[in-house]
């Protein structure tokens, strides 16, 4: 395996069992991905995607085949590890931006960094410096409540971001916004896949295309790749 | 870790303040309910301690009737001779004893001037030794006790005033004292008794308005043939007695019953039926005791009732809360957060709520209790107050805060525990997808 592959997979199988009905979601996957990759993961709702992006970003367990992070085998981990990996090494932005609500923007980032076990002392810093980057230092004491859906998904972008991950996985983030604030979100992963990022895009939008260098379409439970 | 998770679930607290103070009232209420009762419980029964011990706690007093629990004196026979009383007196736990022999007056009257005669009616009469005004604690304030074989009286402050207040019977003032078998006999009023020692609960039952001694205005006999010959024996109905100290009264008790069960005089005249019935001071106060324990047993019952209820109230809302946020817990746990961290998020919410909870019912209680406590004393005054002197004072613990901290935090784990595990065991992928 050479150095620069963060993720790589291997025969990957997950199959749901709904009483006597077997569905399988993901059927022999097997990608690499390698450092620095912008990834579109394309295809249907229905075709697996979500279920490859929750095994990737260890929310989930395949039922065979193996997952390895940065070299190590995520298939053999218990639960407690799987989070202290979540929050080292993925950062998750999601569609619906899934801000804790009852917090403020900046309480929100440092509460990554809380599970990463960051010092406290170098919270807050760090949290102030990821949101000026992001443009929204007026609203760092704002509840998400009182946020754009714009400002939203960049705080869900600075938290993701918080703890330097290996990988973002960011599953429709343009998904509820409008076209342009979507854009402005699409640059910004752009620029953070510029700075060195991986990322893992997973969307059914096919104008988001040519911000990804990989395309990855899923179809029944199944990979194909074209340039 | 700790000290970021409280802050986490502080913040949830106050992001539903009504939710929050309304589960918080639950507990609140439960916690505050036991310490005003206990509270005013404690207080009213030190208040009644306090009155008794007024009243001698060595004393005793010795009747017949049956010996049941609670003992019943029956007043209708008069049994106890002057013998009885003097062999009692030598018992070795006794300090004194006296006679007593109720007199029933048809009437009191004075003499104004040479032919007017003003009448007054007559309540009872007791007759007894001088002693009897130490062992009833009965204070003198003007004048002396009476004596033996004297038409000397005592009277209480209340009789002076039986002609009107604007001609009160004074010190050497003579009045005819007619009993209810219409002899009528002259006294000469001694002593006047303390205005405080009329009124406390024990001698308001025991205190007579005019006392003196049993000669000459006793009279009651009982006969006994003896060679066809009758005799005719002054008999008391009770007598007063007290041990030489509070150890003894127990040791003295049984003395006495000893005595009267074994060739005293008074076994010979008691009916078959009744028994030899001492009642101690310490009899009374342990009885009020554990009346008041039963209570306070019963309403303590009721507010553990109100605070479990104040404990499913957290429970409730805590499984609420857990659902509602099923979505960011989620969440939280794809950003990293482990099992145990949601775990502690929602234990700690339960806990703050048990333990403010508890600090709050406190500072209600206290306030409650003094309140309570108020009320109490403003009733005991509207009742007229005679039987009570002084008033009831606030008796609270310092320990409550301990124990309600303890109870409060206990209740707030107990009734997180099951939807923090329901929080913590949250497959997030299910959880996200959650709406």
């Amino acid at each position: 395996m050479s150095d620069n592959i963060i993720i790589e997979t291997r025969s990957l199988t997950k199959i749901y069992r709904t009483g006597k009905v077997e569905f399988k979601a993901l059927n022999n996957v097997s990608i690499k991905i390698k450092k620095g990759d912008f990834i579109a993961l394309m295809g249907p709702s229905g075709s697996g995607k979500t279920t490859l992006m929750n095994i990737l970003g260890c929310l989930d367990r395949s039922t065979s085949g193996e997952v390895f992070l940065e070299g190590q085998n995520l298939s053999t981990l218990h639960d407690s590890q799987l989070a202290e990996i979540r929050s080292k090494k993925i950062g998750f932005v999601f569609q619906t931006f899934n801000l804790i609500t009852n917090i403020s923007a900046i309480k929100n980032i440092e509460l990554s960094m809380i599970f990463a076990e960051v010092q406290r002392s170098s919270r807050e810093a760090i949290a102030l410096e990821l949101l000026k980057n992001l443009g929204l230092e007026k609203v760092t004491k704002n509840l998400p409540s009182e946020l754009s859906g714009g400002q939203q998904q960049r705080v869900a972008l600075a938290r993701a971001l918080a703890n330097n991950p290996s990988i973002i996985l960011a599953d429709e983030p343009t998904g509820n916004l409008d076209s342009t604030t979507g854009l402005q979100i699409m640059n910004l992963l752009k620029s953070i896949n510029k700075q060195g990022k991986t990322i893992l895009l997973v969307t059914h939008d096919s104008s988001l295309k040519k911000y990804a260098n990989r395309i990855i379409t899923m179809k029944d439970g199944e990979v194909s790749e074209h340039r | 870790m700790i000290a970021d998770v409280f802050i986490m679930s502080v913040d949830a607290l106050r992001s539903h303040k009504v939710r929050t103070f309304l589960t918080l009232l639950g507990i609140i209420i439960g916690i505050s309910s036991v310490i005003i009762v206990t509270t005013a419980g404690d207080s009213v029964s030190y208040f009644v301690q306090g009155q008794m011990n007024i009243f001698d706690p060595t004393a005793m007093l010795i009747g017949v009737g049956t010996a049941s629990d609670p003992p019943r004196i029956s007043f209708t026979q008069s049994v106890f001779t002057d013998n009885d009383v003097k062999k009692i007196q030598d018992l070795p736990s006794v300090k004194n004893v006296a006679p007593v022999g109720v007199i029933p007056l048809r009437k009191i009257s004075i003499r104004n001037g040479l032919l007017k005669w003003e009448n007054a009616p007559g309540g009872s009469m007791y007759a007894s030794a001088p002693e009897m005004l130490d062992i009833l604690k009965l204070e003198i304030e003007e004048g002396r006790a009476f004596k033996e074989g004297k038409n000397e009286i005592v009277v209480t402050k209340t009789t002076t005033e039986l002609f009107g207040k604007d001609q009160p019977l004074k010190i050497g003032d003579t009045v005819y004292i007619q009993r209810i078998d219409s002899k009528t006999i002259r006294a000469k009023i001694v002593g006047i008794l303390k205005e405080s020692s009329e009124g406390n609960v024990l001698t308001q039952l025991t205190t007579p308005s005019i006392l003196g001694p049993t000669d000459p205005f006793y009279s009651t006999f009982i006969g006994s043939n003896v060679g066809g010959i009758l005799h005719r024996i002054t008999a008391y109905i009770i007598l007063y007695a007290t041990a030489i100290d509070t150890e003894h009264v127990d040791e003295a008790k049984t003395e006495i019953i000893d005595y009267l069960n074994r060739g005293s005089d008074a076994s010979k005249y008691k009916k078959e039926k009744y028994d030899f019935v001492i009642v101690t001071q310490q009899y009374i106060i342990d009885r009020i005791d554990r009346v008041m324990g039963v209570i306070k047993m019963l309403v303590t019952t009721i507010a553990l009732i109100s605070l479990a209820v104040g404990g499913i109230g957290i429970a409730n809302i805590m499984f609420a809360t857990v659902t509602e946020r099923t979505r960011e817990i989620g969440t939280m746990m794809a950003i990293g957060a482990k099992r145990r961290f949601i775990l502690q998020l929602f234990l700690y919410q339960s806990t703050i709520i048990g333990l403010m909870g508890a600090i709050l019912g406190v500072i209600l209680g206290a306030s409650g209790s003094a309140f309570v406590i108020q009320v109490l004393n403003t009733y005991i005054k509207d009742l007229g107050g005679t039987a009570f002197s002084g008033s009831i004072a606030l008796n609270f613990s310092l320990q409550w805060f301990g124990i309600a901290v303890i109870f409060g935090v206990f209740t707030g784990i107990a009734a997180g525990v099951l939807p923090a595990r329901k929080a913590a065991k949250m497959d997030p992928v299910v959880a996200l997808r959650y709406s």
